[in-house]
């Protein structure tokens, strides 16, 4: 048996037994597209094939094709080989949508108007799908973004930023000496008795506000606050970026702090009183804790600003040598002589009393 | 944490083979297609899309506040409730997923039928 020549005659035999418009008829079934031809002008369906049927099988006899499509007028062809139209259709209770070809054919019988609809159903609802479910999975992201800046936002309060990047980015931090800071402490005088004398839900309250000042006023100065503890406010400058400007900065925040509780004693009942001291020394900053972590400062320099605090009276800002000198060319400072400091020894202590007018501060 | 059904089934190709073929089931049914005669295919979608990853523990929820609300305007009797409860969980019989979590999912569905219900 030679190779092809059985194939080759097959399909000559059945070509002629086959009626060419028979084969040609189930072509136009098998395709997957409903297919209508109509008379352009009287608009009678010339042919339709099976898959015409399944989309509209309450097909009417002598139907025309307007009454069960939405033909384009005719200057929509103008210039158009394709016009391209979409249209919802019931089939039996079943809504489809139908995307619709129209094209106009010249025969030599005459010219035609061909209709294909397409049915885009499934893919509709796979768009509408996917549609709903992308803008589900968004919001989800949204919200997570939004939970995780808020995260952000809580540990931010309680490290400086550089050592949260170093914690985010491996884990844990090393402490860190910096040799070059000053550091403030705050508290205020016979806070003890003031909250056993009044009311101590408003006392706090009243705290909350004038801490939440004194963040404002660190912040604006290139001071970090460190913690409060009750009472208790430390600010500091020249960590984690070290700044040559770390001893005025705390110099201004001090000063801006004391004038916040003068103005604000003025216009309340509670008269409140701080006490400020302020070091300059070499200081380490380290996360401690690993549940429950603080961002806090260590060493010579905190010693000494709390050494300082403690001796500052009332409404008064004390400060040690170092700070001193550091800010003499700036600021007004008063000597008080040289004091014994626990567990320092002999240093001689200033009074911080205000800014030199050139600083150009509002200063008091 | 315990992995939801949704993660172990792939997420969203999960949850969109379920909607289509529940989709095709409900509106080939002669009990419910009446009751989807006159919404719109988007908005059916819409819902079915959050109903389902809901269930299946993925990225929506729909509290049982929000299922009487969309459901109050039509009158679901115990019949309806039932054809939709077989033809969600023959849904998920041809979507693949163990017997088990057919009938947890199955249950959560009947868990709900006081909510939906609102004619007898």
């Amino acid at each position: 048996m030679s190779g092809g020549a059985v194939p080759a005659k097959k399909a000559e035999a059945a070509g002629a037994v086959l009626d060419r418009s028979a084969f040609n008829r189930a072509l136009l079934d098998s395709v997957g597209v409903g297919l209508v031809i109509a008379d352009p002008e009287s608009r009678a369906l010339l042919f339709h094939n099976r898959r015409f049927l399944d989309l509209f099988p309450e097909l009417p006899a002598n139907a025309t094709i307007d009454q069960i499509i939405d033909v384009p007028a005719d200057e929509d062809f103008a210039g158009e080989d394709v016009v391209i139209r979409e249209q919802e259709i019931k089939i039996k209770r079943r809504k489809a949508s139908l995307l619709i070809h129209f094209s106009r054919h010249s025969l030599p019988e005459g010219d035609v108007l061909m209709v294909e609809c397409h049915n885009v159903s499934k893919i509709k609802e796979l768009e509408y799908m996917i549609e709903s479910y992308s803008k589900m999975v968004e919001k989800n992201a949204r919200d997570l973004r939004r939970e995780k800046e808020r995260a952000e936002r809580l540990l931010l309060n309680i490290m400086p930023k550089t050592i949260y990047e170093e914690l985010k980015s491996f884990g844990v931090t090393t402490p860190q000496r910096y040799d070059e800071a000053s550091v403030l402490m705050l508290d205020f005088v016979g806070f003890t008795s003031m909250s056993v004398a009044t009311d101590p839900m408003s006392l706090v309250s009243e705290l909350n506000d004038i801490f939440t000042a004194f963040d404002r006023i660190s912040e604006q100065f290139g001071c970090e606050r460190i913690k409060t503890m009750g009472d208790a406010y430390m600010a500091v400058s020249g960590i984690p970026e070290a700044t040559p400007d770390h001893a005025q900065n705390v110099a201004k925040v001090a000063l801006l702090c004391r004038r916040y509780v003068r103005q604000r004693g003025k216009t309340r009942p509670q008269n409140w009183q701080c006490r400020i001291g302020i070091a300059t020394g070499p200081i380490i900053g380290s996360i401690v804790g690993v549940q429950k972590y603080v961002y806090d400062i260590f060493g010579p320099g905190v010693n000494l600003a709390s050494r300082m605090e403690e001796k500052a009276g009332p409404m008064e800002i004390a400060c040690d040598d170092v700070f001193y000198d550091l800010v003499r060319q700036d600021f007004q400072l008063e000597e008080r002589g040289t004091e014994e400091v626990r567990g320092i020894g002999k240093t001689k202590i200033y009074n911080l009393i205000r800014a030199n007018e050139a600083l150009d501060l509002a200063l008091i | 944490m315990e992995r939801s059904l949704f993660e172990k089934y792939g997420g969203f190709g999960a949850v969109s083979k379920i909607v289509m073929r529940f989709y095709n089931h409900v509106l080939d049914s002669d009990i419910l297609a009446d009751y989807f005669e006159d919404i719109e295919m988007e908005r059916l979608i819409d819902h079915q899309t959050k109903f389902v990853a809901s269930l299946m523990g993925g990225p929506a929820s729909y509290t049982d506040e929000m299922l009487k609300q969309l459901h109050d305007h039509l009158e679901i009797d115990d019949k309806a409730f039932d054809e939709m409860a077989s033809l969600f969980r023959a849904t998920l019989v041809e979507a693949g997923l163990d017997e088990e979590d057919v009938e947890s999912v199955a249950y959560e569905i009947v868990k709900r039928r006081p909510i939906v219900v609102n004619v007898s």
